[in-house]
């Protein structure tokens, strides 16, 4: 399994990658900003991306709408502290699959990419 | 609820719950402890900030203004420990970085309190260094949050201002 990481922050991206590699998942991309992702995104191949949403060069949502253009299948997860309903309204409507919102509990980070591995595996 | 010192302070006064509460939570969810507020000040100009770290967010829309994280390079080099497993020995862009992250957690949960004014938050900016000061605009009063946890002590500042 491939897992796309994307995220402005290396502390945010550490962390997921480190619940990623308890659950088993190695071959993890590491995105620092929307159109670094993008890039990564069109050049690859992933079964998961988890991305933030405010970043610098592309947002989230931005880089979400630009998958989905090619790719209404792949898994997307907003892991984000946009929690209000109309943001959150916002990204199923552009197509996110899941949503995290920042800050949450390692518990709470497990219990969700547990289960998009799962249904993945 | 908070006593307000002046007719300048009342909108800033409005905002300071929603930070102490994001503070615990994120606190709380992302280190493992409770923070416990232990001062609630108005900033003054003359007070010296003992902390070596802040972290600088602005927030716009129908409110403008400033969320300051201050912390002592031991707080954030425990900070990264707990969010990241990472052990450092010295202040570097990691370090700062899971301060930034933590700022940006602590104002996006306080923005989701107050969704009515529709705000939105700028990516942090962090500095480190002995000594140095974060001014706020003059016109803006800010309030000076005082926490002691586990980690150690730090200080949020928050400064706003309701658009007319």
């Amino acid at each position: 399994m491939n897992v796309l990481v994307v995220d402005d922050s290396q502390t945010m991206r550490t962390i997921q990658r480190r619940c990623l590699g308890a659950l088993g998942i190695v071959n993890v991309a590491e995105g620092v900003d929307g159109a670094h992702a993008w890039q990564l995104f069109q050049t690859g191949s992933f079964d998961l991306i988890l991305s933030d949403w405010n970043m610098p060069n592309m947002d989230g949502l931005t880089f979400l709408k630009h998958v989905r253009r090619v790719n209404r299948q792949v898994p997307f997860l907003m892991i984000t502290t946009e929690a209000e309903r109309a943001r959150v309204v916002e990204a199923i409507q552009a197509g996110v699959t899941d949503y995290l919102v920042k800050p949450f509990t390692p518990e709470g980070l497990k219990a969700k990419l547990d289960k998009w591995v799962g249904v993945l595996s | 609820m908070l006593a307000v010192a002046s007719r300048a302070s009342v909108t800033t006064a409005d905002y300071v719950n929603p930070v102490i509460r994001a503070t615990r939570d994120v606190f709380e969810m992302m280190l493992g402890c409770t923070p416990k507020r232990v001062g609630l000040t108005l900033k003054t100009e003359d007070a010296p900030n003992p902390f070596a770290i802040s972290a600088v967010i602005g927030i716009t829309g129908r409110a403008t203004g400033t969320i300051v994280f201050y912390v002592s390079e031991s707080t954030a080099l425990q900070a990264l420990r707990r969010m990241t497993g990472t052990e450092a020995s010295r202040v570097d862009e990691h370090v700062c970085d899971a301060v930034g992250e933590l700022t940006n957690m602590i104002a996006g949960a306080a923005k989701a309190q107050l969704a009515e004014l529709q705000l939105s938050i700028s990516i942090p900016n962090v500095v480190h260094g002995d000594r140095h000061s974060v001014y706020f605009p003059s016109h803006v009063t800010p309030f000076r949050i005082l926490f002691d946890s586990e980690l150690g002590p730090f200080c949020i500042e928050v400064g706003f201002t309701a658009l007319p």
